[in-house]
């Protein structure tokens, strides 16, 4: 039994890490423009298409890795700032619905360019690593190592660097971090890319364990909104915390007999309906550390 | 240092500045002053780009502003300190002051925080702590300071004594004065007599979205007679 825990909660830190880089996009977008962003998890899909392209190109999983995340992150970024940018003085649901459209785009897109059928690859590393009494695969080691590393370098991101700085305070004060002689432009663009990029890294991480295919960002959204919506949006830290909490309970709850997934998906439903109760009502339209 | 020709803003449908020209030279303070609504702090918000629907002409030092976004013309050396106490609530107060200093080559920014911790000395105290949680004095100062210390060629200052009791307003003033004194270039919207006559060699009259007059500080002997302007009452 003690074996099936710590397995359960590795595994918890898998998912939780790279839901976490999912929802701290989103969040981090949140925060920034006051938006939704629907086509997160067709980010992390393209991510994961992104690698698995490079990957067959080069066949260096790091280089795949580096080349597919700065790619989607770029393809992201304009992609946001194309459809997101002449919407911003106009009504919030409008770019709710622009980016919703811009997600079934992406999908269908994905079907007809790559096929629906599943894209695989075998993980670069698959010595098992023993974990007390457990001997854990390496690879999802280093997928816990490189989400958590990378929520780290966020969060000194945010809090130290000139760019970090700028987008917290267009966050919580736009016009007045343009009189100030913030370029609100760059700041936007870097935080579509930002966002889009950690959803990208994510898909590519992922991709040796749960493939990709072109809907696979509706299965990774839903859990990202739960975690934004439970974190705080626009709070980069909750999210990132909140979904490491997710990753554990859906692990954990695999442990009790006779529950399945999706039972363990509407209690989580039910808990984030409580928390959003309970917690008391406050300002959250801000990236926070 | 400013040429300011027909600028006219408006605010939906309502037309807040009916085609306003003014000037203000090189190391001079003028206010405009008027009622509440006339149009000063839209007046202020159009010259710094941040009234979406504005018309006339806005030069400084001879180049075309209207048009360029409002960072833009930060970096062409204009400042704004707003009405409200636009703060950062949620960053710290060095972290207030360092948004703009980060424009900044590095070496320069630490300039620019002694410069505002040096104006007032409570804030070099209270560096680390959120600056939403300052008092409403300790914002209005925070805000003067970080525009000061980034040391632009004109400041726009939008009632930097409102709401403050007196001993604050002191303080403000005294800023404001030594910064034109260092040469800054300073256009103020303000009520304060004490102010008033101690920064400015000009005030422009505001009523209606339209300037009604020119005056200088030394044209009032009490509060009385400059709120007896302020309230429309014009004089010959």
């Amino acid at each position: 039994m003690l074996n099936q825990v710590i397995l359960q909660l590795l595994n918890g830190l898998v998912v939780g890490a790279s839901l976490a880089l999912v929802a701290a996009g989103l969040a981090l977008l949140f925060g920034v423009l006051h938006i939704i962003n629907f086509a997160q998890g067709d980010f992390f899909m393209m991510g994961g298409y992104a690698v698995w392209f490079t990957l067959n190109l080069t066949h260096n999983y790091v280089a795949a890795m580096v080349i597919g995340t700065l790619a989607i992150a770029i393809v992201g970024g304009l992609l946001l700032t194309a459809v997101i940018w002449p919407l911003l003085q106009r009504s919030q649901v409008l770019v709710l619905l622009a980016t919703l459209g811009l997600s079934l785009i992406l999908q269908q897109g994905a079907t007809n360019v790559l096929g629906g059928d599943t894209k695989l690859v075998t993980p670069p590393l698959t010595l098992p690593v023993p974990i007390g009494p457990v001997l854990y695969p390496a690879y999802d080691l280093v997928v816990i190592a490189v989400g958590m590393g990378i929520l780290v370098l966020g969060y000194f991101f945010l809090r130290y660097t000139r760019y970090g700085i700028w987008l917290r305070a267009v966050a919580q004060n736009r016009p007045m971090a343009a009189a100030l002689g913030v370029p609100v432009p760059r700041v936007y663009i870097l935080a579509f890319m930002v966002s889009s990029g950690l959803a990208a890294m994510a898909g590519g991480l992922l991709l040796p364990l749960q493939s990709v295919y072109p809907t696979i960002g509706n299965d990774v959204i839903a859990d990202a909104f739960i975690i934004v919506v439970a974190g705080g949006l626009g709070n980069f830290r909750g999210a990132a915390i909140v979904a490491l909490l997710v990753g554990e309970f859906q692990a954990l709850g695999q442990l009790i007999p006779g529950i399945k997934p999706s039972v363990l998906t509407l209690i989580l439903f039910g808990l984030v309906i409580i928390l959003l109760m309970v917690r008391a009502q406050r300002q959250h339209s801000l990236v926070r550390l | 240092m400013l040429d300011v020709q027909d600028l006219h803003a408006f605010y939906g449908a309502s037309h807040v500045v009916q085609g306003i020209s003014f000037n203000v030279a090189q190391g001079e303070a003028v206010a405009l002053v008027g009622r509440n609504g006339v149009g000063k702090t839209s007046t202020l918000k159009s010259l710094m780009g941040m009234e979406t629907r504005t018309r006339g002409t806005i030069a400084l030092e001879g180049t075309p502003l209207m048009g360029m976004a409002s960072h833009v013309r930060a970096g062409r050396g204009l400042g704004y300190v707003p009405e409200e106490r636009a703060v950062f609530p949620q960053m710290s107060v060095e972290e207030n002051i360092r948004i703009g200093a980060l424009l900044h080559r590095a070496t320069n920014q630490k300039g620019v925080l002694d410069r505002a911790y040096d104006l007032f000395p409570i804030l070099r105290e209270r560096r680390t702590q959120l600056a939403g949680t300052l008092s409403g004095g300790q914002q209005k100062m925070l805000a003067l300071a970080r525009g000061i210390a980034l040391q632009p060629k004109l400041l726009l200052v939008d009632e930097p004594t409102e709401g403050l009791m007196p001993a604050n307003v002191e303080l403000i003033t005294h800023a404001l004065l030594t910064a034109t004194q260092q040469g800054m270039t300073v256009l103020v919207v303000d009520s304060s007599f004490d102010l008033l006559r101690t920064l400015c060699s000009r005030l422009y009259a505001m009523d209606r979205g339209v300037l009604v007059g020119t005056f200088a500080p030394a044209d009032f002997s009490s509060p009385d007679e400059l709120a007896a302007t302020m309230l429309g009452e014009t004089r010959e």
